[in-house]
């Protein structure tokens, strides 16, 4: 039912979005990476729209001409979707918010601002996340987007707004947060494959109507009554993304035997897994929330230790047997941390296999191999 | 190995005092007798070696590799690294206050002296490689496998402290995060955002700001490891220093940039680009980098005078848009004998508004904004405007083509490279060549391949600006 619901409002979406341009709401597109507060997009009157699309590798070849391959095929699909012009969502955009993540998505923002055919914001994003005056800088480029949002909009940014956004988007997160715990036992009420769909739903649909479908779906996963037993071998899957989209490899794992319970990627745990505490200040709840509470992505600094910490947690909740870390080619940070997480999981006899994505079908012979390889390895599950 | 010290410069009777380190230190490098001969035909091919200036540069790195491998020997209890840091003051402060420290930039010595003058490089990058730089797709950068694959390889003690920046790249920050978790070397990242807009172009006051917080931070970090206080007028003392030294750098750019002919050949930019970094090992460094560059200065005005250069009065000039390579000499070396004048790169620091060498002048309120000047530099801006330095400096250099010699281990270059490429065709209007080259790596030269784009890219190049 939620399902359907959810299908007809995605399948609507561009249609209304188009609809409320005409009556002046701006459109507001951001790249992910969960460093872009939304909810102060939202209290602007304006809609978020987060650009999270890939997987397919036509995007990814037409950037060529302005990229070079060695940036990241996510990277390169964000700058080929605006190339191709195919994509109502990456069209309709009237500014973009581009958060100074890694050096690809960063290349993202500075090919868009050479073009010039958008407005731009650059959102820094202090790489040493734990420090003093990194926080107080990201609180000054938050409020600093919130002016720019206030010019372009035309609509007053209230505390009272950004606050009741928190509200929203923390419910939001909740359900998210809720739902993935649910696959932390076998069987899994939901297959991970439905739960990122309805993750990355979560970036186009309008906030308001996902949190009412996703809290729904909550109320009716906690009395379902699941059946049969799931043997297959438990996977967590540790990245830096999963684009919508890019759903080779949850099902190369499911056609291998296993299951993916819980995936540590940027559209996964790092977004849903904290909530923003919406108390005083509603910047300094929003720079605390995104920028110091949030598991770091690999390219924060002095991040490995504790990713690798996180992702022991998980792989004990989980009940996890078997670690595959899949990331995208080129993506230097997750392919120097993945020889520091091989080393520690090894230490405690934790498989790990490594797979790298571009979005391409030539190696998929290969990966299926190596995966059923893996899968038959960890069926055994973990001697702690 | 009198011979090769020689060649680099030293004179009796430092040379006889001196032997017995650099015999030490090429043990423990495995360095023969064999590849002794070889080095001095390579030094005698790729540089002017008939210039004392030349030779006493060689020499100055050729001394600062043999104290980096004997750091310890020689008593220094707090020995710090660098790779691709800045606020290198901070460091030379130390070091002239007290003996027991040592600093050094382990990759920037060893690409110039084991990769370039060398050729012995590739066992290093081979041991980075067997840890997490690995070869491949991936292309991470060699400039970070050359300090891995030294501290894998024991080939320099390992140090109290490496210290990193984050204005460029996040591989290098990372590969300090993993030294510090794997080899418990305490590491330390100087940051800033990468978030400059071009509309506030050439403004950079924000993330300068936020450079001078990390530039007091790291300050903070190394009166830690040194166990003294780092105070404002030992800072200023260093600023004012190294003025003698910048002076002479910027006399020889000048010089090479609107002498004609090229007075040397641009396989020795790399050196002189590096001195004001590597000026922070000791102030022995300093003060011999003043005497190369001095004498250097002069040498260079002489051959402009008499009309001898590495390439013929009115050879095609040309820019490239990247630093000069590292560890291998030989594609500046090709480029000069097909008779083409690399006159300025990138690596030589760029500033606003028109591709010159000086940043944007102001008064700074105190050394730590004096420090940060550098980040006003062409390659740490945002692509537009790094793309407008690289056409202003065109303009000024009035050349008759460029170069879009891409790093490819480096995300940020290869990245904006395509762009850049763009602006320079389109907006000077003249030949580009573009190369995909692993600036640190001298495996990747392939020498006929390069020989026949360069051949054509030279048969584009007249008629441009320069000609005009």
């Amino acid at each position: 039912m939620e399902g359907e619901r959810l299908e007809s409002h995605l399948e609507e979406r561009i249609d209304s979005l188009r609809e409320a341009k005409k009556n002046g709401i701006k459109v507001i597109g951001y790249l992910p990476g969960n460093y872009v507060p939304e909810e102060i997009i939202l209290a602007s009157g304006a809609v978020p729209i987060c650009l999270v699309d890939g997987g397919d590798i036509r995007p990814v070849d037409a950037a060529l001409s302005v990229v070079p391959r060695q940036i990241c095929p996510f990277a390169q699909a964000q700058v080929g979707e605006r190339i191709l012009r195919r994509n109502p969502y990456y069209e309709m955009m009237d500014m973009l918010v581009a958060p100074i993540t890694c050096q690809h998505l960063r290349e993202v923002a500075e090919i868009w601002e050479y073009d010039g055919d958008i407005e731009m914001f650059k959102l820094g994003i202090p790489h040493n996340y734990g420090g003093d005056f990194e926080l107080e800088y990201y609180v000054d480029r938050l409020r600093a987007l919130a002016e720019r949002l206030q010019a372009f909009t035309g609509n007053e940014i209230t505390d009272g707004k950004i606050g009741d956004a928190i509200e929203l988007y923390n419910r939001m997160r909740g359900s998210l947060r809720e739902l993935s715990l649910m696959r932390s036992t076998s069987p899994l009420p939901i297959s991970t494959l439905d739960f990122v769909k309805l993750n990355h739903a979560s970036y186009y649909a309008d906030p308001g109507f996902m949190v009412e479908v996703l809290e729904s779906i909550c109320r009716k996963m906690k009395g379902k009554q699941v059946v049969g037993e799931m043997e297959s071998p438990r996977v967590l899957l540790v990245g830096p993304n999963i684009a919508n989209g890019d759903y080779r490899i949850l099902e190369l794992v499911k056609e291998a035997g296993a299951e993916v319970v819980i995936e540590e990627v940027c559209e996964g745990v790092r977004y849903y897994w904290n909530l923003v505490d919406n108390k005083g200040d509603p910047f300094k709840a929003l720079a605390k929330g995104y920028l110091e509470d949030r598991l770091p992505c690999a390219f924060m600094r002095h991040s490995a230790r504790k990713r690798l910490d996180f992702a022991l947690k998980l792989i004990r909740d989980f009940n996890v047997s078997g670690v595959l870390w899949y990331e995208l080619r080129q993506c230097e940070t997750y392919d120097s941390e993945s020889y520091f997480f091989e080393r520690e999981l090894n230490k405690r006899n934790i498989p790990m296999l490594i797979l790298e994505a571009d979005y391409g079908m030539a190696d998929v012979g290969q990966i299926k191999t190596r995966l059923e390889a893996f899968i038959e390895m960890v069926k055994g599950g973990i001697e702690y | 190995m009198i011979e090769l010290l020689r060649l680099c410069g030293f004179e009796e009777p430092d040379l006889e005092a001196e032997l017995p380190r650099f015999e030490e230190a090429f043990n423990r490098l495995g360095i023969t007798s064999e590849d002794v001969e070889q080095i001095k035909q390579r030094l005698r091919t790729y540089y002017n070696v008939e210039l004392l200036g030349v030779r006493k540069l060689l020499g100055l790195y050729l001394e600062g590799l043999v104290n980096l491998v004997l750091a310890r020997e020689d008593g220094k209890t707090k020995v710090i690294y660098g790779i691709m840091g800045a606020f290198d003051e901070v460091c030379s402060a130390c070091v002239s206050k007290s003996d027991d420290v040592y600093m050094s930039f382990p990759s920037e010595i060893f690409e110039i002296v084991l990769g370039s003058m060398f050729g012995k490089l590739v066992p290093v990058l081979e041991a980075a490689e067997k840890a997490w730089l690995r070869a491949g797709t991936v292309a991470h950068c060699a400039n970070l496998k050359t300090l891995l694959g030294l501290l894998v390889s024991d080939l320099i003690p390992r140090p109290d402290l490496v210290f990193t920046s984050g204005f460029l790249c996040d591989t290098a920050p990372k590969t300090t995060d993993l030294l510090s978790e794997i080899y418990g070397i305490p590491a330390f990242v100087q940051d800033t955002c990468q978030d400059r807009e071009i509309s506030e172009y050439p403004d950079a006051k924000r993330t300068t700001d936020l450079m001078v917080k990390s530039a007091r931070r790291f300050a903070k970090r190394m009166e830690e490891v040194v166990g003294f206080e780092i105070t404002d007028e030992m800072l200023w003392e260093q600023l004012e220093a190294r003025k003698a030294l910048m002076g002479n750098i910027s006399q020889i750019r000048d010089l090479i940039e609107h002498g004609d002919p090229l007075a040397i050949s641009p396989t020795h930019y790399i050196y002189l680009e590096n001195l004001p970094r590597l000026a922070a090992s000791n102030s022995e460094f300093l003060r011999g980098a003043v005497e190369a560059t001095s004498i250097l200065l002069d040498e260079v005005q002489q051959r402009i005078d008499k009309g001898v250069g590495a390439v013929d009065r009115g050879a095609p000039r040309i820019l490239s848009s990247h630093p000069a390579l590292a560890s291998d000499p030989r594609l500046d070396h090709l480029i000069t004998e097909m008779g083409i004048a690399l006159v300025a790169n990138e690596g030589g620091a760029l500033f606003p508004p028109d591709g010159g060498h000086t940043p944007p002048v102001f008064e700074p309120k105190d050394p730590y904004e004096g420090m940060s000047m550098s980040l006003h530099m062409s390659l740490l801006q945002s692509l537009r405007a790094r793309a407008n330095i690289l056409v202003e400096a065109g303009k000024r250099l009035k050349v008759d083509g460029t170069l879009c010699l891409t790093h490819v281990g480096c995300r940020t270059v290869v990245g904006d490279s395509l762009m850049v490429k763009r602006a320079l065709a389109e907006e000077l209007g003249l030949p580009v060549l573009y190369i995909e080259y692993e600036g640190f790596d001298p495996r990747v030269y392939n020498h006929e391949k390069l020989k026949r784009e360069l051949e054509l890219f030279k048969t584009m190049l007249h008629g441009g600006v320069g000609t005009q």
